[in-house]
């Protein structure tokens, strides 16, 4: 009986941690519970932990400390094959898009597809590309089909995060990771894209993660929000029970965005690619 | 976590070794101007301006007999043939191994980190493979091509295969070491994302690793191919083939002359060598 109760989390965290090298702790304690096909937005200051916690769920680091089961498996016994198979299941959206500058929008979109394919089928596929029509409905639904040929690093950076969603659309996976990605859009494509992929979400039964840095579009589309701050979460609430200081409180103690720190993000967005 | 005063900026460390360096550079340099016998004087010594007087106007003028022209047409495309064949064996060689070799793909960074993680056996067969291609090009390429040469000209006989197979050895270690540096220089953000779709690491090599690095990869592989155009010319001198062979021959009957029309068809193979690879270059 509690093992099928524990089969419908998607996410289950117990105290978990990340430290990079000695004492670079990005992530203190985070616990929580995610339903399969869930919707939840992660909010909170720059650094509070958010990609870092991202990368865990996404089986690319391991936490520090604490417990992570995904589906039912304890991720530490995780590898090889099983931990592939578990990582294609796992869609991510990189805050940085994190595509291959030098290859075609088509490949960069079809290598959502590599988990399902051999060694030999990816390469054939380089040569010339498979599944053709796959990623041009996946462009389609973002809206720059015309591209598909591009090379990747010919693409603006708004383009370039579509790319990186029609991947995930592409991969198909049964969860969407989507660290910020409307960072690079403007505000009414932005609401868009978030509400197309609450669309996929809820038509495919994926759960659905987000880290968002618009407080409004977090509150405005997702009936769970969880607010972290210095690696903790701070509240995990419907947005209704989300007021004005709890908002405060979450982004206090941080400086506001000034003119400098704008030209610092806008930099390391510029640096994704050096 | 972080202090919010602007004021205290944290310091990046100096370090005892930058200036460590430098001392270590400057004993190395006066060390080795003693010992490997380095005197300018020898120039003007009169003697040695005999000597090399008698040796340079030797050369001149060179053979343009069309006798002796027509007989090197051979040895030349021979010289060609052993730097294609041995820099195709050397990449066969260096290629996996080079890739083995890189930090990032077997042991390290954020593409092992999950992998690796707890399980023991895991890290033992990728740090013995690690360690083992390292190792192999180290020995490869640590043993000059030209001693090389010499042992497989005991091994398989006098002859171009001789040249090509000590080209293939050394300079599979070359490239191969290089590869794996190039390798390493990847940006791993994408690498990262390709394995969160649950690609293989082959995978992830395919799509991600090599298409980034592609210019530098082949930009290296054929500067080493010039290379491998000039070692196969000295090779020769131990006997594996090529132009080498014939120069070897006229030095030793005194024939000077032919020495330089030899060294002006090895300036024009390298150079046309050197155009063909700038031209594939421009096409990346
Ligand atoms: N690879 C790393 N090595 C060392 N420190 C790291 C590394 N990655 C992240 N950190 C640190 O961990 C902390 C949390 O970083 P993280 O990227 O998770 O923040 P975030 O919430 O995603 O911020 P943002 O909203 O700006 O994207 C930061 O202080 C960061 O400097
Ligand atoms: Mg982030």
């Amino acid at each position: 009986m509690r093992e099928r109760v524990a089969m419908a989390y998607q996410y289950r965290l117990e105290k978990v941690g990340k430290v990079f090298g000695r004492r670079q702790i990005a992530l203190a304690r985070i616990d929580f519970v995610v339903q399969r096909g869930e919707k939840v937005a992660l909010i909170g200051p720059s650094g509070a932990g958010k990609t870092s916690l991202f990368r865990i769920l996404n089986c690319t680091l391991r936490p520090s400390s604490g417990k992570l089961w995904i589906n039912g498996d304890e991720i530490e016994s995780l590898h090889g094959r099983r931990l592939r198979e578990v990582r294609r299941k796992i869609g991510t959206i990189y805050q940085q898009h994190n595509l291959v500058p030098r290859l075609k929008v088509i490949h960069n979109v079809l290598s959502g597809r590599l988990g399902r394919w051999s060694a030999f089928r990816s390469l054939a596929s380089l040569m010339r590309p498979l599944e053709v029509e796959l990623a041009w409905s996946a462009l389609k639904q973002v809206g720059i089909e015309e591209k598909i040929f591009t090379r990747t690093d010919e693409l603006s950076g708004g383009q370039q995060q579509r790319v990186a969603i029609a991947r995930v659309l592409v991969q198909d996976p049964e969860v969407i990771l989507a660290d910020e990605p409307v960072s690079s859009v403007d505000p009414s494509l932005a609401a868009s894209i978030v509400n197309l992929l609450i669309d996929i979400g809820r038509d495919t039964h994926k759960t659905l993660l987000m880290n968002l840095h618009s407080v409004d579009l977090a509150l405005a589309y997702f009936p769970r929000v969880i607010g972290i701050k210095n690696g903790v979460a701070l509240f995990d609430l419907s947005p209704d029970k989300i007021d004005d200081r709890l908002l405060e409180d979450l982004y206090s103690g941080h400086l506001p965005p000034s003119d400098q720190e704008k030209v610092a993000h806008a930099e390391s967005n510029a640096l994704a690619y050096p | 976590m972080r202090s919010p005063t602007l004021s205290r900026i944290p310091k990046s460390e100096k370090s005892l070794f930058s200036y460590l360096f430098a001392l270590l550079f400057a004993v190395a340099f006066v060390d080795g101007w003693r010992r490997a016998e380095v005197n300018p004087l020898v120039f003007f010594d009169a003697e040695n301006r005999g000597n090399l007087w008698k040796f340079i106007s030797g050369m001149f003028p060179p053979d343009l007999s069309s006798d002796f022209l027509s007989l090197m047409i051979r040895p030349a495309l021979e010289t060609i043939q052993i730097s294609v064949m041995g820099t195709i064996i050397a990449i066969a060689i260096g290629f996996p191994l080079g890739i083995l070799g890189t930090r990032t793909f077997s042991i390290g960074g954020i593409l092992n980190e999950a992998d690796i993680q707890g399980s023991p056996l895991r890290r033992t067969w990728r740090f013995s493979a690690y360690f083992a291609a390292r190792g192999l090009l180290s020995l490869f390429r640590s043993i000059p091509e030209f001693v090389w040469a010499f042992m497989f000209v005991r091994a398989v006989g006098l002859g171009p295969f001789s040249g090509v197979l000590a080209i293939a050895v050394a300079y599979g270690g070359m490239l191969g070491k290089v590869y794996s540096e190039i390798f390493e220089a990847a940006n791993e953000r994408p690498l990262e994302a390709l394995q969160s779709t649950g690609a293989s690491k082959l995978q992830v090599f395919i799509y991600g690793w090599f298409p980034q690095v592609l210019p530098n990869f082949v930009s290296y592989t054929l500067y080493r191919w010039e290379c491998a155009v000039r070692a196969s010319a000295v090779l020769g001198l131990v006997g594996a083939g090529g132009l080498g062979q014939q120069i070897e021959i006229s030095m030793r009957m005194f024939n000077f002359h032919e020495v330089l029309t030899l060294l002006g068809i090895l300036f024009v193979m390298v150079a046309a060598v050197d155009y063909i690879s700038a031209k594939v270059r421009a096409m990346l």
